[in-house]
């Protein structure tokens, strides 16, 4: 129970900030597509860099062990990511 | 005091201290519950629990009974609190409306027609979901909350999404490109 509540607060602030980073709009989405805008670059790669610091900090710490890691498969990996990138540019979302 | 109010009510942040609020949120994400943040398995979390009471012959197969297991997951919670973050954020800034377009920029380039822009969000977004089930997650499932682990899985799935997303935004949008 206490980890859904966790859940429940950390999806507001993971909304606030894809909302104040203005990755909501169709515009920003399609405009890192298009070079016009690099936010949602900036976005990620912010939080990568923050939280990579992180996590390994407090994995040398012993403080916490990793999750298990998202599975790498070549071919899946690269084939999905470019479907997924013809939705993403063409929803906006 | 006064700067960070007035910094909460602003509509667009600076996209490093939101991408950094990200990042200590992922942080917290393994640090609180060893979970990770994502969105599209949440979507597939929700399906199979829907596909299995109405159809349950169809999604009694390898992918939704052991990859993706329906049922109320942390990540629909998290899910749940991303739609509310969201409006909290357009509430905090006041630019929360309802509308049936949600960009201005969309209907100057494709036309006033609400029904193509959501004939399009849903298709794309068919494909979206689909490529994210391949690849084992999406934007912030796989590519945020891998590469924070330093999985190559998740470096691939960006080369991916940049290659076919510039792709698609050229043939989409030709000469206004």
């Amino acid at each position: 129970m206490a980890n859904y509540a966790i859940a429940g607060i950390l999806g507001v602030f993971f909304g606030f900030s894809l909302n104040k980073a203005g990755l909501t709009k169709y515009s920003k989405i399609v405009g890192v597509f298009r070079f016009t805008d690099l936010a949602v670059l900036k976005f990620m790669m912010t939080a990568l860099v923050v939280s990579m610091i992180g996590l390994y900090g407090l994995r040398g710490l012993g403080w916490i062990v990793f999750p298990t890691v998202p599975s790498t498969y070549i071919v899946g990996n690269v084939i999905g990511g470019l479907i997924f990138g013809i939705g993403m540019a063409l929803t906006g979302y | 005091m006064k700067w960070l109010l007035n910094y909460l009510h602003k509509e667009l942040w600076s996209p490093y201290i939101a991408g950094a609020l990200l990042g200590v949120v992922g942080v917290l994400a393994v640090l609180l519950s060893n979970s990770l943040l994502g969105a599209s398995g949440a979507f597939e979390n929700i399906a199979g629990l829907i596909g299995k009471a109405v159809a349950p012959r169809v999604f009694d197969n390898m992918y939704f009974n052991f990859i993706m297991p329906p049922g109320i997951t942390w990540g629909v919670i998290l899910l749940v609190g991303v739609f509310f973050g969201g409006m909290l954020g357009a509430f905090s800034s006041g630019t929360f409306r309802w509308r049936l377009i949600s960009d201005e920029k969309w209907s100057k380039v494709f036309g006033p027609q609400v029904w193509k822009r959501w004939l399009l969000a849903f298709l794309g977004a068919i494909v979206l979901e689909y490529g994210a089930g391949i690849a084992g997650g999406c934007t912030s499932g796989l590519a945020i909350s891998g590469g924070m682990l330093l999985a190559p899985a998740a470096y691939l799935f960006i080369a991916g999404m940049f290659a076919s997303g510039i792709v698609t935004a050229l043939i989409v949008y030709r000469k206004g490109y």
